[in-house]
């Protein structure tokens, strides 16, 4: 499985500021590492110059016709994924937080079949650099805590969406995705079936420019839906694999 | 009750049909979704016409006022007209993100083949 077909799929919502460094720095390595990731940029409706910016420099780029917000943008990418036979999609995020060197590590586990989903994690490497809000990182650990009683395993980042998966979970995620809070609820869904997930430590850097689409007085309302999302993925019935 | 309540009653039914029927003409809702105003107009002018059958009933089941009844039943059909209508928003909303990923997917394919 040495060759196999690696799309990395960036969701973008008015990211004018970084969308090409984000991608410079995957053509630039690939060129340097001889590797051949394909990539493809969800342009989500931006308002600003995202998708003209991506024609001008021949990145290909898929604009949506009208905004969908991030669950539907990525599902996009799945659905792309799915249709041009790809092994292996990675979820990246177009604002420059995540790193391209970290990639080889989130898909080789999958590359040799120890795991359908990886996910990169920010809180499980030993020289933890990422700083979050106090607020955000307890809340990740309640999510966490949630998800460990209703899945029997521990994920560490719930919310990371760095994101590996291998083309079975290409065909689910392109059949059905959760519109909002994907991160939790998939990976939820996921064990329920399952499916094996792994996770791997990832750095993440501090978003270079724009606003991450997180507001802070909107975190108590995200709590909420996370939870009972998550009761409802242990109350739903899903057909196992394997 | 008052002669001049139970006219209001009758003439608010009437209304209620009249406006259903109207809306079911211009063809802006199915006619599966006007049952249920025909059918609320219907309790309606069920009890401006015979408001002591009305009472007769809200007594058997414990109410002390009829009003309280019709308030109740009311109430309760809203909710699930509401609920309803959650339902068929969300489904709805499903079906356009559909539209909207397979219709930008399609003309990503077309511009390639330019």
């Amino acid at each position: 499985m040495n060759n196999s077909k690696i799309l990395i799929i960036i969701p973008a919502y008015n990211e004018q500021d970084n969308i090409l460094n984000t991608c410079n720095t995957i053509i630039k390595y690939n060129k340097k590492n001889k590797t051949n990731y394909d990539f493809i940029v969800i342009n989500d409706g931006s308002s600003d110059n995202t998708g003209k910016i991506c024609h001008e420099n021949n990145i290909p780029v898929v604009d949506l016709i009208h905004n969908l917000g991030i669950g539907g943008a990525v599902q996009t990418g799945y659905k792309y994924a799915y249709y041009n036979n790809y092994d292996i999609a990675v979820q990246f995020d177009g604002d420059g937080q995540h790193d391209v060197n970290c990639i080889k590590n989130i898909i080789e586990p999958i590359i040799k079949g120890q795991a359908d989903m990886v996910i990169g994690s920010r809180f499980i490497s030993n020289n933890n650099t990422f700083k979050s809000t106090f607020a955000r990182r307890i809340g990740i650990r309640i999510i966490s805590k949630i998800m460990k009683l209703i899945t029997n395993r521990k994920i560490y980042d719930t919310t990371s969406g760095f994101r590996a998966i291998n083309s079975l979970i290409i065909k689910d995620f392109a059949m059905s995705y959760p519109l909002e809070y994907p991160e939790p609820i998939t990976t939820s869904e996921l064990l329920r079936k399952n499916y094996i997930v792994k996770e791997v430590p990832v750095e993440m850097n501090e978003r270079k420019a724009g606003v991450s689409s997180i507001k802070t007085w909107k975190n108590v309302y995200y709590m909420l839906n996370v939870i009972l999302s998550l009761i409802v993925v242990r109350i739903r019935r899903y057909k196992r694999c394997q | 009750m008052p002669i001049n309540l139970r006219i209001y009653l009758i003439i608010f039914a009437l209304f209620l049909v009249l406006l259903t029927f109207s809306i079911l003409r211009k063809g802006r809702i199915p006619e599966k979704y006007s049952l249920i105003w025909f059918f609320i107009a219907f309790i309606i002018l069920l009890v401006g016409i015979v408001p002591n059958f009305v009472d007769l009933i809200s007594e058997l089941l414990g109410f002390e006022v009829m009003a309280n009844m019709i308030t109740a039943i009311i109430l309760l059909l809203m909710t699930f007209v509401t609920m309803s209508l959650t339902i068929i928003v969300s489904g709805q909303k499903k079906k356009i993100t559909l539209l909207i990923q397979e219709v930008s997917l399609l003309k990503k394919e077309l511009e390639e083949k330019k």
